[in-house]
């Protein structure tokens, strides 16, 4: 057992200096743009400055952080939970499934900016059309990979339980959800990527609330250069971060990819 | 019973009768019909003509009668070998302490105790294959269809299974229905052999392996088991050559 924990640790860690490298990386190539092309000051900021900033404003940068985290983790949730209803549903009821199929992609093709405005239109400058922006874009990765999922589910696992007499509502919680969790996975975490930009475009839009967005408009009318970019940052910081959160969670759901054994029952 | 899908007869007028706790094989080439008639008795089909019941009860058509296991073992990777094994249980009722009990009482007396908590990716392809027989066990019903349960695994985990299948056999007193192509298994295990052949599916002969009990693995050396085992091969090879003589 101590073996296997062991080499479960290692491998985190390893991941973790991964994804520190990255990052690091990705700085200092910002860096060397700067470095070698002798960018000015007032057209790209240095990453040095850019954390001064974040540093010298961290309370009033730290609410606006917070408005658009909050309007990022409330649309995800309801796309997220919006995407895995109406996958299930519409497995469920094929008839119904094709017909909204095309609609969904429909909704897709529409340009995320020209649904914005319609929404304040409809809403008004409130929380609403940001929640319906982040959604509308975090629900469609999830429902395609979740009806991908069910429909791959072994048709001999399905007969199996009804040959065990399982009612339909077991056997869908037992066997098919289960199965579908790789996928749904895969659908949060493309979702995860790109609910930001919706919270960003709704605050673009309309909003009566300072958020990331909305800082990153006033900056750059101002010429704050190390202001837009702090603002890029911390987005990004939000959308890896959702990201990396979800790795863990599907570590913890899925304790049967990288455990041998369960914590639950003991063998006696 | 008679079954066909389309033009093709796959079962015609199979007419069979199993004692309580008696152990059957049924020993064919693909494309005799073994699968369709365990189909129809497990209830997943619906034959076009005849009846199938046990005792008195119609089994057409009712799913959840019957146990029926595979060759692939169908364990979810998401459920530890216990939970594996109370699968039945969870899956029409929910599964209790007493269900888990039971189940770990099985897996202790059948060699499982020690794996009880592990997920199946970690166990060997005998190892799962066990927890599907003890799944199927558990899972309580009286008759048990087995199709090729074995059929995957090395030969030496094979003969341990065989010999595993037979202590079930004998200590619980299920009526066991056993698809094999394999004539040595078939003859190794049962009480009675059903040779099928194919195009139509049909019985052409029942093989009453009179070899007594408990078996064990000198009894496969026998010249009995000779007497049996070149009679089986007639019969099934019998109709190959018939095929090759028509095609040349």
């Amino acid at each position: 057992m101590n073996i296997s924990k062991t080499i479960v640790g290692h491998r985190a860690t390893v991941q973790i200096c991964f994804w520190v490298l990255a990052m690091l990386l990705i700085i200092g190539l910002w860096q060397a743009v700067i470095v070698i092309g002798q960018v000015p000051h007032f057209v790209m900021p240095t990453p040095a400055a850019t954390i001064d900033l974040l540093f010298s404003n961290a309370p009033m940068i730290g609410k606006l952080m917070w408005q658009t985290f909050k309007e990022t983790l409330a649309g995800y949730a309801i796309g997220a939970a919006l995407g895995l209803a109406l996958a299930v549903g519409m497995a469920k009821l094929p008839l119904t499934g094709r017909l909204l199929y095309p609609a969904l992609v429909t909704s897709q093709a529409i340009p995320i900016v020209g649904i914005a405005a319609p929404l304040v239109i409809l809403f008004g400058f409130g929380m609403t059309p940001k929640l319906i922006i982040v959604a509308w874009i975090v629900f469609f990765p999830v429902v395609v990979n979740v009806m991908d999922g069910l429909a791959q589910v072994d048709p001999d696992q399905i007969n199996l339980a009804r040959l065990l007499g399982g009612t339909r509502l077991r056997t869908f919680l037992i066997v098919e959800l289960p199965a579908c969790l790789g996928p749904l996975f895969s659908g949060l975490k493309i979702g995860a990527s790109y609910a930001v930009t919706g919270a960003v475009i709704g605050e673009w839009t309309a909003s009566s609330r300072m958020g990331l967005g909305t800082y990153l408009l006033s900056a750059n009318a101002q010429m704050n250069t190390a202001g837009v970019y702090a603002a890029m940052m911390l987005m990004t910081l939000i959308g890896v971060g959702s990201f990396v959160s979800l790795l863990v969670i599907e570590y913890l759901a899925t304790p049967w990819r990288h455990r041998a054994t369960s914590h639950r029952h003991q063998a006696r | 019973m008679s079954h066909a899908f389309g033009a093709n007869r796959v079962l015609s007028d199979i007419n069979l009768d199993i004692a309580a706790g008696e152990f059957v094989c049924i020993l064919g080439a693909s494309g005799c019909g073994k699968s369709t008639l365990f189909n129809a008795m497990s209830g997943l089909l619906k034959i076009d003509s005849g009846s199938i019941r046990l005792d008195d009860e119609d089994l057409i058509g009712k799913p959840g009668r019957v146990g029926y296991m595979l060759q692939k073992d169908l364990l979810l990777p998401w459920r530890t070998a216990l939970d594996n094994i109370v699968l039945g249980a969870s899956l029409t009722r929910g599964a209790t302490a007493r269900d888990r009990d039971k189940a770990v009482e099985l897996a202790v007396h059948y060699g499982l105790g020690g794996y009880l908590d592990h997920y199946p990716h970690a166990l060997s392809g005998g190892m799962r294959q066990r927890i599907a027989l003890l799944r199927t066990i558990a899972a309580g019903s009286d008759v048990m269809l087995l199709d090729e349960p074995f059929g995957a695994l090395d030969s030496l985990t094979r003969f341990t299974m065989q010999r595993l299948l037979l202590r079930v056999s004998s200590e619980l007193k299920r009526t066991i229905m056993f698809v094999t192509h394999d004539i040595d298994e078939a003859l190794f295990l049962a009480d009675r052999v059903i040779i099928m052949l194919p195009n139509p599916g049909r019985i052409e002969r029942i093989l009453d392996v009179n070899l007594g009990r408990p078996r064990e693995v000198e009894c496969m050396a026998s010249p009995r088991f000779m007497e049996l085992k070149a009679s089986a091969l007639k019969l099934l090879y019998a109709e190959s050559q018939e095929e090759v003589s028509l095609r040349s």
